[in-house]
């Protein structure tokens, strides 16, 4: 069995919410050391919110923190006190990457900027995912993902345009974008240093990495002073192409049985297509000559998606995804978590979810890899790290105290 | 144009990637990496997708095609015709990667599978990006976006209850798979330089999507409730005054007041007075719940319906006039001066107000490069800048450079 590609590979990981958490993860699943820095006056606040398993309560249970956090070691240091601060430095002398995603003013306060790492390390990666970046006039601005997103762009040019802008109903960026663009800077560096010996100071501002990734809308403004405008589930180049109703089933919910309605996804990207899905539909006599081009469905957008979903609606998404995908026309299932989690043949014959037991949350869930490498693939071997789960293992094998100097550290609460 | 080193200086790409991957060559070509764009006879169907410079469309002025293949040399070959193969494959021994987002077994069925690469060149790393990955029962599955985001989990997500699930802006399915890809690529980049051995990259868009469902996936496994939409309230039980979206007098901004790490919902309210805008805000019962209105107190509120009763005439008024107070004022102002008082509130941001944005405007983050204000840097490496090394490719531009 091959090595893990980042095997060898320390990480201090002193982020925390989602975007620094999640791009840590996925070197610790590839075979990095990842210890994870908190305290006690400075948890993650993921650790504090929901959701939480049935009738359990406490900070180690979450299973928002916990989905980010396989793999990881746990330290608590109290980085207030100088001692703490003392141990950090110690902490980063062992590291390769030091990650964070905490504001510009506490990395300062802390004594974590790159000239302080640097001194210890010298050719450390060292990563900063500040909000708006480290200079320029909107540094200090305040802004976890639920602000950041309508920043970006994202809220103003998703869903219909006779709501309000309330963009995707998570705090979208920070899942994939930002740890995923920073993780590519992360390897790209750590192959720059292979090469030269030289470490480096990435940046990631999370403004400009997400508005990276909303270019067309913001070049068409720059090149031809177009705002666009939120259009719904429509796209410019082809019709139909939307999510039309399916038929209302029953499911069980923690309150008691309940309706959910269903929903599935058709586009038709070409006449072809369309002709296809005429078939499909059973070459019904309003779909007549006015539908035949692509022009001809724009100008009849409303007729189009009002009798295909009078289609789909005594129908189950799932057949009508089997059914025109076997014809040759995009559709799917607009699924669900459950969906997900406990029908999704495919998903299940991936093995996609990863199921870890936890001393406190039980045996839970995880998301699997994102990318996934044929030699050397991701691994989820230990659960989300508990606070401090790791103090003493980590100051014994990893900052090489004696058990003198831990009882001491206990004792002064740096290790709080 | 390039004056320092770039990170992947000397890594060659061979990018065989239209619409959906090809964001992901872009970030390796970005950093440095000297990625050839093969492209079918006559061009990337991508160069035919509209918005285009001076709405004037041209192969040569998509903005989405402009965008995603900067930095990028281009050449164009039949990969149906056995003579262009064989041109391809005598650049596979020079290259250290091959991207592809062609659909499962097509590479294979070219007779440029994982297998036949690596006879050419032993410590190749080839990337594929689908909708679906390699295996499994959807591999085969006709993917566009929607098909992604639907699949993935997200749409069930976004908007409103009342309205059919939406589709977030901007392709997100194929910008989420091409972020996994390019990790994925320089992870494995970054093990050869360690072993010498090369891998497969394998990037289902629905699974690079999944994690993306932020509590969703957890909700169920832990309590069997299935996350919906909820629209402006997020995953919140009721309306709580200060968060979500509120309309100023000139577009929309968007408020997380009360959360940690802004200032207490006082300090709006402070705001509020010192703008003459607070009416009976400062008076009880408002002031006794506007000073605890803190996480702690809506998370009580969401697990006992009985304090939610209690308190929702309460939230309710509040929340007018703070609805009130946002209508009067501009976008601008509400976010910035708000946020001088680190009270978490953001702007809602068209495309005018990105391209105007004074942050934005003093990091110089917008690239002019052939006539064409680009989107900047992700992220920002110290050693090795990220920059735009050259225009995206005319059709066939470097063929006789490359080929001969």
């Amino acid at each position: 069995m091959a090595k893990q590609a980042l095997e060898g590979i320390n990480v201090a990981d002193f982020s925390w919410f989602a975007a620094g958490p999640i791009a840590a993860q996925a070197m610790a699943t590839h075979g990095a050391t990842v210890v994870r820095v908190e305290s006690e006056s400075h948890m993650d606040g993921l650790r504090g919110v929901g959701p939480f398993p049935t009738g359990k309560t406490g900070h180690n249970v979450s299973g928002y923190y916990n989905n980010y956090n396989a793999n990881k070691l746990n330290l608590t240091l109290n980085l207030n006190l100088d001692k703490g601060k003392e141990m950090a430095l110690r902490l980063i002398k062992w590291a390769d990457v030091f990650i964070t995603n905490i504001t510009p003013r506490v990395i300062e306060r802390w004594g974590l900027t790159y000239d302080d790492l640097k001194a210890q390390r010298e050719d450390i990666i060292a990563v900063y995912q500040p909000m708006q970046g480290f200079d320029g006039p909107h540094r200090d601005f305040l802004g976890f993902g639920a602000v950041l997103g309508p920043i970006t762009g994202i809220n103003h040019l998703t869903g219909f345009p006779n709501r309000a802008p309330a963009g995707l109903g998570t705090n979208y960026p920070d899942y994939v974008v930002n740890p995923m663009h920073t993780l590519t800077a992360v390897m790209a560096a750590l192959h720059y240093r292979h090469l030269t010996g030289k470490g480096q100071r990435i940046e990631l501002s999370q403004l400009e990495s997400v508005v990276a990734s909303l270019a067309p809308a913001v070049m068409d403004y720059m090149a031809n002073g177009r705002i666009a405008e939120r259009a719904g589930n429509r796209l410019p180049h082809a019709a139909p192409h939307g999510a039309f109703p399916c038929q209302t089933i029953k499911v069980a919910t923690p309150f008691g049985e309940a309706d959910e309605q269903r929903w599935c996804v058709i586009a038709c990207f070409s006449d072809e297509q369309w002709q296809t899905l005429k078939g499909a539909l059973g070459n019904p006599d309003w779909a007549d000559a006015r539908f035949d081009t692509l022009a001809g469905r724009k100008d009849h957008e409303d007729e189009l998606e009002a009798k295909v979903g009078e289609w789909t609606l005594p129908q189950f998404p799932e057949d009508v995804m089997e059914k025109l995908q076997a014809a040759g026309v995009p559709a799917a299932v607009v699924q669900n978590s459950r969906d997900l989690l406990d029908d999704d043949p495919h998903i299940k014959e991936r093995g996609y979810y990863q199921y870890l037991d936890h001393a406190e949350a039980g045996r839970t869930a995880y998301d699997g890899p994102g990318f996934r490498l044929s030699k050397t693939p991701a691994e989820y071997r230990t659960p989300a790290c508990m606070l401090g789960e790791h103090n003493q293992q980590v100051c014994k094998d990893i900052l090489d105290l004696s058990s003198e100097e831990i009882a001491d550290l206990m004792v002064e609460q740096v290790l709080f | 144009m390039a004056d320092g080193p770039a990170a992947l200086d000397g890594v060659r790409v061979l990018d065989l990637t239209c619409e959906m991957g090809s964001y992901c060559t872009k970030l390796l070509a970005d950093l440095g990496a000297d990625v050839i764009k093969v492209e079918p006879p006559g061009g990337d169907p991508a160069r035919n997708i509209g918005p285009f410079v001076a709405d004037q469309p041209g192969p040569d002025a998509a903005l989405t095609f402009l965008n995603q293949n900067t930095s990028k040399r281009g050449i164009t070959l039949d990969l149906d015709d056995e003579a262009d193969r064989d041109k391809f494959r005598k650049l596979v021994p020079d290259a250290d990667i091959v991207v592809a987002d062609l659909p499962p077994g097509r590479l294979s069925a070219l007779g440029l599978g994982y297998e036949a690469l690596t006879k050419l060149r032993e410590d190749i790393i080839v990337t594929s990006i689908t909708g679906f990955g390699l295996t499994g029962p959807h591999k085969d599955y006709l993917a566009p976006d929607i098909v992604g985001v639907a699949m993935g989990g997200i749409m069930w997500l976004a908007g409103d209850l009342e309205d059919p699930p939406n589709l977030p802006f901007g392709h997100q399915g194929y910008f989420s798979a091409c972020a996994q890809a390019a990790a994925g690529t320089t992870m494995a980049l970054y093990h050869r330089d360690m072993t010498g051995e090369g891998q497969l990259v394998e990037v289902s868009m629905q699974e690079a999507l999944m994690i993306a469902q932020e509590t969703a996936m957890q909700a169920y496994d832990l309590t069997k409730a299935v996350r919906g939409r909820a629209g402006a309230r997020g995953a919140l039980p009721i309306s709580i005054p200060g968060i979500g979206p509120y309309e100023a007098n000139d577009g929309w901004i968007w408020g997380y007041v009360g959360t940690p790490g802004g200032a207490p919902w006082s300090e709006l309210l402070q705001f509020m007075v010192d703008e003459g805008m607070a009416e009976d805000l400062t008076e009880e019962p408002y002031k006794d719940v506007i000073d605890q209105l803190n996480l702690r107190f809506l998370t009580g509120l969401a697990i006992n319906a009985e304090e939610r009763e209690k308190h929702t005439p309460t939230l309710q008024h509040i929340n007018e006039v703070f609805t009130r107070f946002c209508s009067a004022k501009s976008k601008w102002d509400l976010y910035e001066n708000g946020q001088k008082r680190r009270i978490l509130i953001g702007i809602v941001s068209t495309p005018e107000d990105l391209a105007k944005n004074p942050q934005l405007e003093a990091r110089a983050w917008y690239q002019d490069v052939g006539g064409v204000r680009y989107p900047g840097p992700p992220y920002r490496l110290s050693e090795t800048p990220w920059q735009i090394e050259r225009p995206p490719p005319k059709v066939g531009e470097h063929n006789a450079e490359v080929i001969g």
